[in-house]
C-alpha cells in the first residue's frame, strides 16, 4: 500500500543541509567536468559542450556534518548567457572556473563574477559572500601552463576571495577538496553572520525552525534550503 | 484497510478551473493583482480573442466604402474635399506621383484640342448633314439634337456654328460606298428535281439596277456558304433608295456542276473559251435560263450608320411561302484615307468624351463606353462616313480612352473589351507599326492607373463586389498587356511616371513592375499605418501597444488579401500576392519591433529585495520558515510587469504562424522566424518575477487557509489548490509561449521546473507553520494536544503539491523537448538534460518528503507529553483491574483513528513509525526518571502490561514488533524492573548460565557431572574438577562442591547436596551421587537451574572461599530411566561473577530498600574475584 515505494525516504539525509553551487566559467575551462569528477568520481575526456544548465547534487561530510549539495552546472558559452543567468538566484556557493592553460578564461573570472554578482542580486559585498575560485587542468604540462599559483593568489586576494585552489578533474586532483573548501568557507561566513547577529540582539536568536534569520545578515541572495 | 490513493493531483485542479472557482479565488489572487492568471489563462483568453480578431479582416477604411451605387463625382469630391480637412492621414495614400502633373494636362488639352478644329467640327457637321443609315440612334435623334450637342461638345459659338454649318451645307454629298457580305443562305427552296438548287446571288442598288453584282454559284445546295464583298457605290439619295438582293438557281436544265463535267468534254481550247463565256454570260445578265429562287429589298435608311448583320427573308411575287432566309453584313464605308480617318475619329472621340464626362458628371473608374445618344449618333456617322473599321475603331477608342483616363479614370472593364478586341489582331500583326506605337502609348498611359489601382487597393473595401470586379478587370488588362509583345522603341514604364520603382532593373515586364506596385503598396499602407498610429506617450506600455497595433493591422491587412485579393491575383495573373506582402511586412515589422523589444527587455529593472532587515525574501532560496515576504518594493513598478510585452510575443507568434502557412518551405528565412530570441530577457524576467509572486502568492494562501477540504471526495484543502492553481497557471503561460528553440525551452523549462520544485518547498514550510499551534486543548485540568483533522489536512497538502511535481514535469513537455534535443543534438546530451530535469524533480520530491515526516514528527511529539502523563497516572495504580492504561490508549486511540481517516496509506504508516520511535524514547525516560523516583516493580509491570497491549492494538501490520532497538530495550527494561526481587535474583543466575554457556576456554576449571531426572526425583552425580583455581598459599587446594537449586525459594524445602572435602588436591576425584526428591510442581519448573558452587575449606575462618561456580538448566538434563552410568558426562567450566553490570543485577541495585536485594547483591560481590585474589595470583 505504501506508494512511491521507489524512493526510500531516508531519514539520514534530511539532517544534512542543503546548498545550492552555481559553477561559472568560460566553456571549456572543465566545468562539467569538475562537476562529474565531483558527483560521480568519472571523467569524460572528450567534452560537449553543456547545453543552458546541467544540475545534479550529491551529499558530502565536511567536519562531521552532512551537506547536500546541489550543484548547477552552467554553459559558458555567450549565445547561453540569458539561459543561465536566471539560475544564478538563490545560490548559496559560487564556484569560479578557470583553465590553467587559458589565460583569457583566467582573464574572464572578473567579467563571470560581476555577471553573477548582478543576476544573483548578491548586495553584500564579495566578502560576505562564499566565493571559490578553481584553477582546472592542473594536470597541463608546465610548458603549456598560462597561468601560475601565484597569479590566481594574487588575483583572490585583489577581488577579496578568500578561497581558491588549483584542480584536475582529469587526475582527481583536489577536486573534492574545491568542494569542501567551499562548504567550509560558507558555514564560515554563516557562522559569522549569526555572531554578528548574536551581538545585535540576544545571543539565541536561532529559531526552532528554518534556521536563523541570521541568514539576511550575509549576502542577501543566499539562504538555506533546509531547517537544521 | 484500503484506502483511497490519492489521484492525479492535476485532475481536481482542472476540474475547478473549468468549474471557474479558482479563476474566482478572487481573495489569494489580490495578493499579487491577478498575476499568474494574467500571464496564463487570460493572456491566453486575449490571445485567443486576437487571433480571432485577425482572422477577421476589419476594413481599416471604413469610411471609404463604396455603395454599390453609382457616384457622382461632385459627392466624390466633396467626400475627398471632406477626407482632406479630416486629415485622416489616408490622403497619403491618394494619387500622387503616378498623376501627370499640371504642366502634363495641359499639354495633353492642347493636343485635344490643337487639331485644326474648325475642319473638324466642319466635317462633322457636314456627316451630320448627310447622315447614312437610319435605323439607328442617330436616325431617332435626329439632325437638330446632333447639330446642338456637337456645337456644345466643340465649345463653337453660334455665329461660327452658322457659318460652319452654311460652308457644310454648300459641300457635295459624300461619295459613299455600302459594303455587303454575302454571308450564306438557309432553307432555300429546292428547285431542281433531285431535291436541291445550285444558288448564287445578284445584289443592285435600286437607282442603279444596271450594275448588278453577282457571287459565286454553290451547287447542289439549300444552305449555301458564300461569304463574299462586295463595294456598291452609292448614289446621293441615300434615304430612299435601296438594296436588292436576288437569290438565283442557276440553271435548272443544266447544273453547274454537269457544265462543269462538260470541261473534260470540250474538245480543244475554243471549245472551253465557249463555255466559261456562256457561264459568264448567264451570271451577269441574268438573261440566261435561271429560275429565281427568292428576293429581298433592303431599304438603305434601315441600315445603321455602324452597320449591321442580318438574315433577310426571300419572297417571291407569286409565293406566300417564305423561299429561305439570306445573311448579308452591311456597312458603309468612305473613300477617305484610312490613317486620316482614324486621326479625325480620335480627335472626335476625345472631344466627345470629353464632353460627355463633364456633362454626366460620372464617378471616376465608371464610365464605360456609353455615350449619350447623341454623341454615339455623330459617332458613328462619322465612323462610317470616314469608313472606319471596327478594328480600327477599337484602336482610335484604346487611344482615347487611354489618354483620358490618366484625367478621368475610366472603367476598367471598358479597356479590357477593347483589349479583347484589337489584342488578337496585335498579335498576329496585322496592325501597322503605327497603329501599334499608338496602341502602346495609349498603354502607357492607362498603365499607372492600373498599377496605382494596386498600390491603393487598401482604400477599397474588400468586401464590396465592385472593388473586387474592379481589381480583376485591372489585372486582366495586365495579363492580356503582358502577353503581348512591347515593341522595343516603347519605353513602357518611364521613369518620370513610375517614381516608386526601384531604379536599375533594366527594361520591367509588367509582371515585375506588378510585384513593385504590390511591394510599394504595401509598404505605403505600413507607412500608413505607422503615420496613423503614434504611440502616445513614450512608455513602454504604450510603445509595446503600438507595437502589437501595428501587427494587427497589418496582420487584418494580410488576412483581407488572403481572404479576398490573393484569389483573384492568383487566377488572373498567376502572382501570390499574400505571399510577396508577407514578405515586405514581416521585415518591416522585424525591423520596427526587434531593437524594442531588445529595448525593453534589456530595461526590464532586475527584482530588487529589501537588504539588511529581516524581510528580506531570498527568491529561490528563501525557503526557510522564518523568511518573510514583503518589502514595500511589491507592489511598485519594478514587479508590475505588464502582460503587454507578451501580447507582443504572441501576436508576433500568430504572424509568424501565417507566414509558415504562406511559405512552408522557406518561411526561416523570414526575418521574423527568429522572434522568440528577442525575448529572451523578457522571460527570464518574467519567471524570476514569476518565482517570487508565486512564493507571496502561496504564503497568502496558506493563511487564508482554513484547512478543511476543499470537497468531500478530498482530504487537502484550499492552499493545496491554489498552489497548483499557480502552477497550472505558470504552465498554461510556458506552453502558450511555445518556446520554439529546444535549447531555449529546456534551459527555461528547467528553471520553471526549479522554482516550482522551490515553491513547493516553501509550501510544505508555510503549511508546517501554519499548523503548529493547531490542536492544543485547554481544560481546568490539563492542557493536551489533539491530532486535529487540520493536521491531516496540512499533511495531505503538501502531499498533494509534491505530487503534483512529477505530472507537472511530463505536461510541461519535458519528454517532447528532450526528443527534440535528441533530433537536434545528440542523444548523450538529451539523456544529460533529462537527468537534470529529473534530478531536480527527485530533490525536491525528497526534500518534501522529509519535510512531511518533519512535521509528522512534530505532530507526535506533541503527543508525548499526554501520553506520558497518561502513562505514569496508570502505572501508579496498583493491581487495580486491566483497564487502568484506559486513559493512555483511548488517547492514542483516538489520535491515531484521526490519522488513519484522514491520512493516506504511506503517511499514516510513516507516522505508525514514529509514534513507537518516539513512544520507545519516553518510555525509556519514563523508566530511567522512575527508577531514581524507587517505583515499585509493579509500577514498570504496569506499564509493560501497558505497553504490550498497545503493540496488539495498534501494530496491525505484519511489521516486525519492535521496530526501533529504543523499543526492544525499553521493552526487557519494563519486563526487568516489573520483576518481584526472588525473580531478579532467577533472572541473575539464568544470566549468568547464558554467559557460562559462552565460555570456551575455561580458565577457572571444569567439573564434570551427571544429572537425571528419574519420575520426579533429580539425580546428580559429581564425579570430578578439574584445573582448580589455587586457594591455598601451597598452591592448592581443599575442595567441595555444593548443589543448589533455583529458583531458590521454589526449592526451599529441598536439602542442599554437598560432596566431601578433598585436601590439596587440584584435581579432586569426588564421585558422589545425590538423589534429590522433587515434587511433581519442582520438577516442571521450566527455568530451574542446578548451580553447582565449588569452595574451599578454610581450615581457620568461618568462610570458605569461594573457587568457581557452574550452572545445569533443566532443559540440558535427560529424563530417562536408563542408569546414570551410560548417560554422557558434561563437563562445565568453572567461573566467577566477574562484573557486576548486567541488566539484572542493576536493577536489583536499584531496589536499595529491598533486603533480599540487598543480601544477595553483598554475596555476589564477595564471589567476585578481589584485588588480593589477582594480586596473590600473580
Amino acid at each position: 500500500m505504501v506508494e512511491d515505494n521507489d524512493r526510500v525516504y531516508a531519514r539520514t539525509q534530511n539532517k544534512s543541509t542543503l546548498l545550492k553551487i552555481v559553477i561559472l566559467g568560460d566553456g571549456g575551462v572543465g566545468k562539467s567536468c569538475l562537476m562529474s569528477r565531483f558527483i560521480s568520481n568519472h571523467f569524460d575526456d572528450h567534452s560537449f559542450h553543456t547545453i543552458g544548465v546541467e544540475f545534479m547534487n550529491k551529499t558530502i561530510e565536511v567536519n562531521g556534518k552532512q551537506y547536500t549539495l546541489q550543484v548547477w552546472d552552467t554553459a559558458g558559452q555567450e549565445r547561453f548567457k540569458s539561459l543561465r543567468t536566471p539560475f544564478y538566484r538563490g545560490s548559496d556557493i559560487c564556484i569560479l572556473a578557470y583553465a590553467v592553460d587559458d589565460r583569457s578564461s583566467f582573464n574572464n573570472i572578473k567579467m563571470w563574477l560581476n555577471e553573477f554578482l548582478h543576476y544573483a542580486g548578491v548586495k553584500n559585498g564579495i566578502e560576505r559572500y562564499p566565493f571559490m575560485v578553481v584553477g582546472n587542468k592542473s594536470d597541463v604540462s608546465s610548458k603549456d601552463r598560462e597561468v601560475t599559483h601565484d597569479q590566481l593568489r594574487h588575483w583572490c586576494e585583489e577581488n577579496k576571495i578568500a578561497t581558491y585552489i588549483e584542480t584536475s578533474a582529469k587526475n582527481d586532483n583536489n577536486v573534492v577538496e574545491a568542494f569542501s573548501m567551499a562548504v567550509l568557507r560558507w558555514v564560515e561566513l554563516e557562522q559569522r553572520a549569526e555572531k554578528e547577529l548574536g551581538m545585535l540582539h540576544h545571543p539565541d536568536t536561532v529559531t526552532l525552525h528554518g534556521g536563523s534569520a541570521a541568514s539576511s545578515f550575509r549576502a542577501t541572495c543566499c539562504s538555506r534550503f533546509s531547517d537544521v | 484497510m484500503q484506502k483511497k490513493t490519492l489521484q492525479d493531483p492535476w485532475l481536481f485542479v482542472y476540474k475547478k478551473l473549468q468549474d471557474n472557482e479558482i479563476i474566482s479565488r478572487k481573495k489569494i489572487q489580490e495578493v499579487d493583482d491577478s498575476f499568474f492568471e494574467k500571464f496564463g489563462s487570460i493572456l491566453k483568453q486575449v490571445s485567443q480573442k486576437a487571433a480571432l480578431e485577425e482572422s477577421t479582416p476589419l476594413a481599416p477604411l471604413k469610411e471609404e466604402e463604396q455603395d454599390g451605387e453609382q457616384k457622382t463625382e461632385t459627392e466624390q469630391l466633396e467626400y475627398r474635399s471632406i477626407a482632406r480637412d479630416s486629415d485622416s492621414g489616408h490622403e497619403t495614400l491618394l494619387d500622387t506621383d503616378s498623376e501627370p502633373d499640371e504642366n502634363e494636362k495641359i499639354d495633353r488639352y492642347v493636343e485635344a484640342v490643337g487639331w485644326n478644329i474648325d475642319e473638324l467640327y466642319l466635317e462633322i457637321l457636314y456627316e451630320i448633314l448627310h447622315n447614312v443609315g437610319g435605323c439607328d440612334v442617330g436616325y431617332e435623334v435626329g439632325q437638330l439634337a446632333m447639330l446642338t450637342y456637337v456645337q456644345e461638345a466643340f465649345k463653337i459659338a453660334n455665329d461660327k456654328h452658322t457659318e460652319l454649318l452654311t460652308k457644310a451645307e454648300a459641300k457635295e454629298p459624300p461619295e459613299l460606298m455600302l459594303n455587303v457580305e454575302v454571308v450564306e443562305a438557309k432553307d432555300l427552296v429546292p428547285k431542281d428535281p433531285n431535291g436541291l438548287s445550285d444558288p448564287f446571288v445578284t445584289i443592285y442598288m435600286m437607282s442603279n439596277s444596271s450594275q448588278r453584282y453577282n457571287t459565286s454559284v454553290k451547287s447542289c445546295t439549300l444552305n449555301p456558304v458564300w461569304e463574299e464583298h462586295f463595294s456598291l457605290p452609292m448614289s446621293g439619295n441615300v434615304q430612299d433608295d435601296s438594296l436588292c438582293l436576288e437569290v438565283w438557281d442557276f440553271d435548272p436544265a443544266e447544273t453547274v456542276k454537269e457544265k462543269m463535267t462538260k470541261i473534260f468534254e470540250v474538245k480543244g481550247v475554243k471549245g472551253l473559251r465557249k463555255l466559261v463565256k456562256e457561264i459568264a454570260i448567264t451570271a451577269s445578265t441574268g438573261k440566261h435560263d435561271n429560275e429565281l429562287i427568292g428576293t429581298s429589298n433592303i431599304p438603305l435608311k434601315s441600315i445603321p450608320a455602324g452597320g449591321m448583320t442580318m438574315w433577310f427573308s426571300l419572297s417571291k411575287k407569286s409565293k406566300l411561302k417564305r423561299q429561305g432566309v439570306v445573311k448579308v453584313r452591311l456597312n458603309f464605308s468612305s473613300e477617305k484615307n484610312s490613317q486620316v480617318a482614324a486621326q479625325e475619329h480620335r480627335h472626335l472621340l476625345r472631344i466627345i468624351l470629353l464632353h460627355e464626362l463633364e456633362n454626366s458628371k460620372v464617378a471616376p473608374y465608371w464610365w464605360c463606353g456609353n455615350f449619350s445618344t447623341p454623341a454615339e449618333a455623330i459617332l458613328t456617322q462619322h465612323a462610317a462616313q470616314s469608313g472606319i473599321s471596327q478594328l480600327d475603331n477599337s484602336l482610335v477608342q484604346w487611344s482615347v480612352y487611354c489618354a483620358v483616363t490618366p484625367d478621368h479614370p475610366l472603367s476598367f472593364a471598358l479597356f479590357n473589351q477593347l483589349l479583347d478586341k484589337v489584342s488578337k489582331p496585335l498579335q498576329s500583326a496585322l496592325i501597322n507599326e503605327e497603329d501599334v506605337k499608338i496602341f502602346w502609348d495609349g498603354a502607357k498611359k492607362l498603365l499607372p492607373t492600373c498599377f496605382s489601382h494596386i498600390r491603393k487597393l487598401r482604400k477599397k473595401t474588400a468586401g464590396d463586389k465592385t472593388v473586387m470586379k474592379t481589381l480583376r478587370e485591372v489585372l486582366k488588362i495586365l495579363y492580356k498587356l503582358s502577353l503581348l509583345e512591347v515593341p522595343y522603341t516603347i519605353e513602357l514604364f518611364p521613369k518620370n511616371l513610375y517614381g516608386w520603382l526601384r531604379e536599375d532593373e533594366g527594361k520591367l515586364t509588367i509582371n515585375e513592375v506588378l510585384n513593385q506596385a504590390v511591394i510599394q503598396g504595401a509598404s505605403d499602407w505600413f507607412v500608413h499605418i505607422l503615420d496613423n498610429n503614434e504611440c502616445k506617450d513614450n512608455t513602454e506600455e504604450s510603445r509595446l501597444q503600438h507595437l502589437i497595433r501595428v501587427i494587427q493591422l497589418v496582420r487584418s491587412d494580410l488576412q483581407r488579401a488572403v481572404e479576398y485579393y490573393d484569389r483573384v491575383f492568383v487566377e488572373v495573373m498567376n502572382y501570390k500576392y499574400t505571399k510577396a506582402l508577407y514578405g515586405l511586412y514581416e521585415s518591416k515589422i522585424a525591423s520596427l519591433v526587434e531593437p524594442e523589444v531588445l529595448e525593453v527587455c534589456k530595461c526590464l529593472k532586475r527584482l530588487q529585495y529589501n537588504e539588511g532587515s529581516t524581510t528580506s525574501v531570498h527568491l529561490a532560496g528563501g525557503l526557510n520558515g522564518e523568511t518573510r515576504l514583503g518589502g514595500p518594493e511589491v507592489s511598485t513598478e519594478p514587479l508590475a510587469m505588464g502582460t503587454t510585452l507578451f501580447e507582443l510575443y504572441l501576436a508576433l507568434q500568430r504572424f509568424l504562424l501565417l507566414g509558415q502557412g504562406l511559405n512552408e518551405t522557406e518561411w526561416h528565412t523570414y526575418a521574423i522566424s527568429n522572434f522568440h530570441s528577442w525575448f529572451f530577457g523578457g522571460v527570464a524576467q518574467w519567471l524570476d518575477i514569476a518565482a517570487y509572486k508565486a512564493l507571496t502568492r502561496i504564503e497568502k494562501a496558506v493563511d487564508l487557509d482554513k484547512l478543511v477540504p476543499v470537497d468531500s471526495n478530498v482530504k487537502y484543502s484550499s492552499s493545496g489548490v491554489d498552489t497548483l492553481a499557480i502552477f497550472y497557471q505558470i504552465k498554461i503561460f510556458w506552453k502558450q509561449l511555445a518556446w520554439p528553440d529546444v535549447e531555449g525551452c529546456y534551459t527555461f523549462v528547467a528553471k520553471i521546473v526549479d522554482d516550482i520544485c522551490r515553491c513547493c518547498v516553501f509550501y510544505s514550510d508555510k503549511m508546517a507553520n501554519r499548523v503548529e499551534n493547531v490542536g492544543t486543548v485547554t481544560t481546568v485540568f490539563e492542557e493536551r494536544f489533539e491530532v486535529t483533522t487540520e493536521w491531516c489536512v496540512a499533511i495531505n497538502n503538501i502531499d498533494y503539491v509534491r505530487q503534483s511535481l512529477e505530472p507537472f514535469v511530463v505536461e510541461m513537455g519535458m519528454d517532447d523537448i528532450i526528443q527534440k534535443m535528441c533530433e537536434a543534438r545528440s542523444p548523450i546530451e538529451a539523456q544529460r538534460c533529462k537527468e537534470t530535469l529529473q534530478n531536480v524533480i527527485a530533490n525536491a520530491i525528497d526534500t518534501v518528503k522529509n519535510k512531511i515526516v518533519d512535521l509528522l514528527e512534530m505532530m507526535v511529539k506533541k503527543m508525548m507529553p499526554s501520553i506520558t502523563r497518561f502513562l505514569i497516572e496508570g502505572a501508579e495504580l496498583l493491581h487495580q483491574d486491566c483497564s487502568r492504561m484506559d486513559r493512555v490508549m483511548r488517547y492514542l486511540e483516538a489520535n491515531l483513528d484521526t490519522l488513519y481517516q484522514h491520512l493516506n496509506n504511506e503517511n499514516f504508516s510513516r507516522t505508525l513509525d514514529i509514534v513507537w520511535e518516539q513512544l520507545g524514547e519516553v518510555l525509556y525516560e519514563l523508566i530511567q526518571a522512575n527508577l531514581e523516583k524507587r517505583r515499585p516493580p509493579s509500577f514498570f509491570s504496569n506499564l509493560h502490561e501497558c505497553l504490550k497491549v498497545m503493540i496488539r492494538s495498534f501494530r496491525q501490520d505484519n511489521k516486525e514488533v519492535y521496530t526501533s532497538e529504543t523499543l526492544k530495550r525499553v521493552e526487557y527494561l519494563l519486563k526487568l524492573h516489573g520483576m518481584e526481587t526472588r525473580e531478579l535474583i532467577h533472572e541473575y543466575h539464568l544470566e549468568r548460565w547464558q554467559d557460562q554457556q559462552s565460555i570456551t576456554e575455561p580458565k577457572m576449571g571444569v567439573i564434570t557431572v551427571r544429572a537425571q531426572f528419574i519420575e520426579d526425583n533429580l539425580k546428580v552425580e559429581i564425579m570430578n574438577a578439574r584445573n582448580l583455581t589455587p586457594t591455598d598459599s601451597n598452591g592448592l587446594c581443599d575442595s567441595y562442591v555444593r548443589v543448589t537449586l533455583h529458583p531458590e525459594d521454589s526449592f526451599a524445602s529441598i536439602v542442599k547436596p554437598k560432596t566431601q572435602t578433598h585436601n590439596k588436591n587440584l584435581f579432586p576425584l569426588y564421585d558422589e551421587m545425590f538423589l534429590i526428591p522433587l515434587t511433581s510442581e519442582q520438577r516442571r519448573i521450566s527455568d530451574g537451574l542446578l548451580h553447582f558452587v565449588v569452595k574451599d575449606k578454610d581450615m581457620f575462618s568461618m568462610s570458605n572461599t569461594f573457587v568457581g561456580e557452574a550452572y545445569l538448566h533443566f532443559s540440558e538434563i535427560q529424563d530417562t530411566p536408563a542408569p546414570i552410568g551410560s548417560l554422557p558426562q558434561q563437563h562445565l567450566p568453572l567461573s566467577k561473577p566477574t562484573n557486576l553490570d548486567g541488566d539484572a543485577i542493576k536493577a536489583l541495585e536499584t531496589r536499595q530498600g529491598d533486603k533480599q536485594a540487598r543480601d544477595f547483591l553483598k554475596k555476589q560481590k564477595q564471589k567476585t574475584p578481589t584485588k588480593q585474589q589477582f594480586f596473590s595470583l600473580g
